[in-house]
C-alpha cells in the first residue's frame, strides 16, 4: 500500500515536472520517498530486531524542477544512528554521480549535506550500515527533512513501514554470544557449528517451542480416548461372540499392518474429498487416537490374558458376576501389569507425531524444518531433538522403575504359590506385545511392514494348568 | 466379556432326571447311615446332591464316571485318592467351575446344572471354595479380599463389611495382618485369608481342594487348624480334598476314596483307614502311610 501510494507520487512528481510551465512549484513532491527496508539481522531467522544493529536503506526521488542539498532522515525515538557507517548513491538515469556528502549523526536523526546540491530527477540511495531501531520493536517509519538548493526546508514523506521485532532477553543474549570470541571459536569448528550453534539452540529453543506444545498437546489428547478405544477393543477381542471378535481383530489388524504415515495421509487428503474438513489439529488428535487404540486394544488384550485363571474362579468362587470380576478383579490387576509397556507406547506415539508434519500441522518437526532452512544449518534440528528427549528420557526412567517394582512386588515376598506360574509365561508375552508395537512403529516412516501378531491364540493362558 | 471357560450355560444332558427331592432325600438316608459318623435324621435332605456326574474332556478323555454323592448339613467329607483321579474334578464341578458332561449337581435340592451364568453366580456364593493356590486378589489387602463379596455380591455397606471382615479374620488369628497385601504374607496366612473370604460369604457347604499341598511343612498345621475349628465349632458342611490323612482321621465324619473317576470306597474314617474293603483302597493307604 505505501508502495504504491510512493509510485504514486513519483508519478503525480513527473506530471508536475512536465507541466511547470502552468503550475506554481509544488514543492511536496520535490524529494519523495520511494521505499525503506532494513536487513534481517535474527539468528535463523528473517525477522528485524530492534536494539541490534542492522542496515537501512532508503530510497527518494528528487522531484522535476528542484536540487537538494540535504537530507535528514528521522527513526521513532530510540532509534539510533550514532557509529553507523553511511554509503550515499545518487543515479541520474543510470549513471551514477559523484557528488562528496558529510554525514553526520545525532541520536535517532541522520543528515547528510551534499556539497553540491544533488540535481532534479536523480535517485538518492542512503545505506546506513550499524544503526539500530528502538529496542521496542514495532513498525518503523523513516520519516525526515530536506532542504533546497533554494534554501527551503521541507518534510519529507514517511517511508513505509518496517516490521521490526522488539529485542528480547533472548536476542540480547544472542548478540552476546555472536560478539563472544569462545562462541565464534566454537562456531568456526565445522561440525560444532553446523550441529550445534549455541546462538541457534538458543533461538530455536524459543522459536520451536509453539510446536513442542503442539505436540504435547496432541499426544495428551489423544491418549485418553485411545485408551479408552483400545479397552473397549480388547474387551470386544476377547468377546464370545464371534461377530464382535472378528470386528476387533479386524479394527486391530487393519490399523496395526499399515503405516501410521500411511493412515495419516488417508485421513488428512480423503476426508476433504469426501467433504469432510476438520481442523488439521483435530484431525491429528483422532488419527492419532485410533492408530494408538490399536496397539493399546493388545497390549491390554494380553494384560488382561496375563491375570491367571485362578482369579476368575476365586471371584466367581464368592458369587462374582463377569462384569464385577472383570472391572473389581481382573482390570485393576491387567492395568498396573501394563503401566510400563503402555508408557512405552505413549513415547512411541508423542515421537509420532512428528509424522504429521508431513501434512501441515505445525507440531516441532514443522518448525524444526522451517527454521533449519531459513538458517541453513542443522542445530534447529538438534533442539528438536533435545524437546523430545525432555519427556522421552524421563518416562523412559520411570518405565524402568515400575518395571522393576512390579518385578519385585511379584517375584519378591513370601512362597510362589503354584497357580502364579501362570503369570511368568504371559508376562513375557505381554512384554512381547510391547515389543511388536515398537517395530511396527518403527517402520512406519519407511513403509509398509507386515506384522504378524506375536501372541498365542486367545485362551493360550486361560488353558495353562 | 471374556473367552475363558467358565461358561456354565451349556445344559448337561441328563443321564435321566434328578430323582425327586423326598425320594433324593429317603435314598441317600438308607445309603449313608452307615458310612458316616455325622448324625442325621429321617427328615433332613442332604444339602449337596451329585447324582450320576460324568465328566469328559476334549471329548475323548473321561475323567468321572457316574459318580454319586450326598452330603449332609454339617457333615465333613473328606475325599481321598491319587493324583488324577479326578478329585478336583469332581470338585469343580459342585460349584460349576467345570461343566458337567452329564449327570446333575443340586444344592438344597435346587439344581445348579443348567442354570444361565448370571442364576449361577448368585447360587455361587452359597459354595465357598477354597483353592491349592490360593487365588488372593493381589491388588487387596488381606481384609479388602473379604470385603469384596461382602460388597459386591451381598452388596453390604462398607462399615458392615470392614466388621464382617475383620471378625472373619480375628477367627483365622490373622486380626494383625488385615491391611496387609497377599504378597506380604506367608502361604499359610494368605490360606488362612482365602478361608475367611470363604466363610465371611456364609456359604452352605464349603470345598477345600488340597488347601495345604502348596505350603511348607511348618505352615500346614495353622490352615488345618483354621479348618478343624470351622468343622468342630462352627458346623459347617464341608467337603475336602485332601493328602493330610491325620486330619481325614480325626475331623473327618466320611472319608470317600476316589480312583480312575469313580468312587471305589467311602465311609467312615476308622473303618475305611483300619478295615479298607477294597484293595486299590488299601493299596493307595499303604503306600501314604
Ligand atoms: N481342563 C482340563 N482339560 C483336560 N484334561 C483335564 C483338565 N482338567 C483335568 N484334566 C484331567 O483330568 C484328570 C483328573 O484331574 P484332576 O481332577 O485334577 O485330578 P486330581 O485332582 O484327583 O489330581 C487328569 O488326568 C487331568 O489331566
Ligand atoms: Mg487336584
Amino acid at each position: 500500500m505505501a508502495r504504491l501510494l510512493a509510485a504514486f507520487a513519483v508519478a503525480l512528481a513527473c506530471v508536475a515536472g512536465m507541466g511547470v510551465a502552468f503550475a506554481a512549484p509544488t514543492e511536496a513532491f520535490a524529494l519523495s520517498t520511494n521505499k525503506a527496508t532494513a536487513r534481517p539481522n535474527e539468528d535463523g531467522g528473517d525477522g528485524v530486531i530492534g536494539g541490534i544493529e542492522t542496515r537501512l536503506t532508503w530510497e527518494g526521488t528528487v522531484g522535476g524542477d528542484e536540487e537538494v542539498s540535504s537530507v535528514t532522515l528521522e527513526l521513532a525515538d530510540g532509534g539510533n544512528f550514532d557509529g553507523s557507517t553511511t554509503r550515499v548513491t545518487v543515479l541520474d538515469g543510470l549513471t551514477r554521480i559523484d557528488i562528496d556528502s558529510e554525514v553526520s549523526t545525532d541520536g535517532n536523526l541522520l543528515k547528510v549535506k551534499f556539497a553540491d546540491p544533488i540535481p532534479a530527477n536523480s535517485l538518492l540511495r542512503i545505506v546506513v550500515e550499524g544503526m539500530t531501531f528502538p529496542a521496542a520493536g514495532g513498525e518503523q517509519v523513516v520519516s525526515g527533512s530536506y532542504e533546497t538548493s533554494g534554501g527551503e526546508s521541507h518534510a519529507l514523506d514517511d517511508s513505509n513501514a518496517i516490521d521490526t521485532i522488539s529485542n528480547t532477553p533472548l536476542q540480547q543474549a544472542v548478540a552476546w554470544l555472536d560478539a563472544n570470541p569462545a562462541v565464534q571459536a566454537w562456531n568456526s569448528n565445522r561440525f560444532l557449528g553446523m550441529f550445534l550453534k549455541p546462538q541457534l539452540i538458543l533461538t530455536s529453543l524459543s522459536s520451536l517451542f509453539p510446536g513442542w506444545v503442539l505436540c504435547l498437546g496432541i499426544v495428551c489428547a489423544a491418549y485418553p480416548f485411545a485408551i479408552l478405544l483400545g479397552l473397549a477393543f480388547s474387551l470386544m477381542k476377547l468377546s464370545r461372540h464371534k461377530i464382535v471378535r472378528a470386528i476387533a481383530i479386524t479394527y486391530i489388524n487393519l490399523l496395526r499392518g499399515t503405516p501410521l504415515f500411511l493412515q495419516i495421509y488417508i485421513a488428512f487428503f480423503g476426508l476433504p474429498m469426501v467433504g469432510i474438513n476438520i481442523s488439521n489439529n483435530l484431525l491429528g488428535i483422532c488419527v492419532m487416537a485410533i492408530n494408538s487404540s490399536a496397539y493399546l486394544a493388545e497390549i491390554f488384550r494380553a494384560g488382561i490374558q496375563s491375570i491367571p485363571q485362578g482369579q476368575y474362579e476365586a471371584a466367581a468362587s464368592i458369587g462374582m458376576s463377569r462384569m464385577q470380576t472383570m472391572f473389581s478383579i481382573i482390570l485393576p490387576q491387567t492395568v498396573r501389569r501394563v503401566i510400563p509397556t503402555v508408557t512405552s507406547d505413549f513415547i512411541t506415539s508423542y515421537k509420532d507425531t512428528s509424522l504429521l508434519s508431513s501434512v501441515g500441522v505445525m507440531e516441532l518437526m514443522m518448525f524444526a524444518k522451517n527454521a533449519t532452512s531459513v538458517s541453513g544449518n542443522i542445530t534447529p534440528y538438534v533442539t528438536a531433538a533435545i524437546f523430545y528427549l525432555i519427556i522421552t528420557l524421563p518416562l523412559i526412567k520411570v518405565v524402568g522403575i515400575i518395571e522393576r517394582r512390579i518385578e519385585r512386588s511379584e517375584r519378591g515376598a513370601g512362597p510362589r504359590p503354584v497357580a502364579g506360574q501362570d503369570a511368568g509365561s504371559a508376562t513375557d508375552e505381554l512384554e512381547a506385545a510391547g515389543a511388536s508395537h515398537a517395530e511396527a512403529i518403527e517402520r512406519t516412516g519407511l513403509g509398509a511392514g507386515t506384522l504378524e501378531p506375536a501372541f498365542a491364540e486367545e485362551g493360550g493362558v486361560a488353558d495353562v494348568r | 466379556m471374556c473367552a475363558r471357560k467358565a461358561s456354565a450355560n451349556v445344559v448337561a444332558k441328563a443321564v435321566e432326571p434328578a430323582l425327586p427331592a423326598e425320594e433324593a432325600a429317603a435314598r441317600a438316608y438308607a445309603h449313608d447311615r452307615d458310612l458316616t459318623s455325622h448324625h442325621f435324621s429321617l427328615d433332613e435332605h442332604p444339602i449337596v446332591r451329585i447324582e450320576h456326574l460324568n465328566k469328559t474332556f476334549d471329548g475323548h478323555t473321561q475323567v468321572l464316571r457316574d459318580v454319586n454323592l450326598d452330603v449332609w448339613p454339617g457333615e465333613v467329607v473328606v475325599v481321598l485318592g491319587p493324583s488324577g483321579s479326578g478329585k478336583s474334578t469332581m470338585l469343580r464341578c459342585i460349584n460349576l467351575l467345570e461343566t458337567p458332561t452329564a449327570g446333575h449337581i443340586l444344592l438344597k435340592d435346587k439344581e445348579l446344572t443348567g442354570l444361565s451364568a448370571s442364576e449361577l453366580s448368585k447360587l455361587r456364593q452359597d459354595i465357598g471354595m477354597v483353592f491349592q493356590g490360593f487365588n488372593l486378589f493381589p491388588h487387596l489387602t488381606a481384609k479388602e479380599n473379604v470385603m469384596i463379596g461382602q460388597t459386591k455380591v451381598l452388596k453390604k455397606s462398607k462399615e458392615e463389611a470392614e466388621a464382617e471382615a475383620i471378625k472373619q479374620l480375628t477367627d483365622v488369628g490373622l486380626a494383625d495382618r488385615a491391611d496387609f497385601k497377599p504378597a506380604q504374607l506367608s502361604g499359610g496366612q494368605q490360606q488362612r485369608v482365602a478361608i475367611a473370604r470363604a466363610v465371611a460369604m456364609h456359604p452352605d457347604v464349603m470345598l477345600f481342594d488340597e488347601p495345604t499341598s502348596a505350603l511348607d511343612p511348618e505352615l500346614v498345621r495353622g490352615v488345618l487348624d483354621v479348618m478343624r475349628d470351622l468343622a468342630e465349632n462352627s458346623g459347617m458342611t464341608m467337603i475336602v480334598v485332601t493328602h493330610e490323612m491325620g486330619f481325614a482321621r480325626e475331623v473327618a465324619d466320611r472319608v470317600v476314596f476316589m480312583e480312575g473317576g469313580v468312587v471305589v470306597e467311602q465311609g467312615k474314617p476308622d473303618d475305611v483307614f483300619d478295615h479298607p474293603q477294597n484293595e486299590r483302597t488299601a493299596a493307595f493307604l499303604g503306600n501314604i502311610e
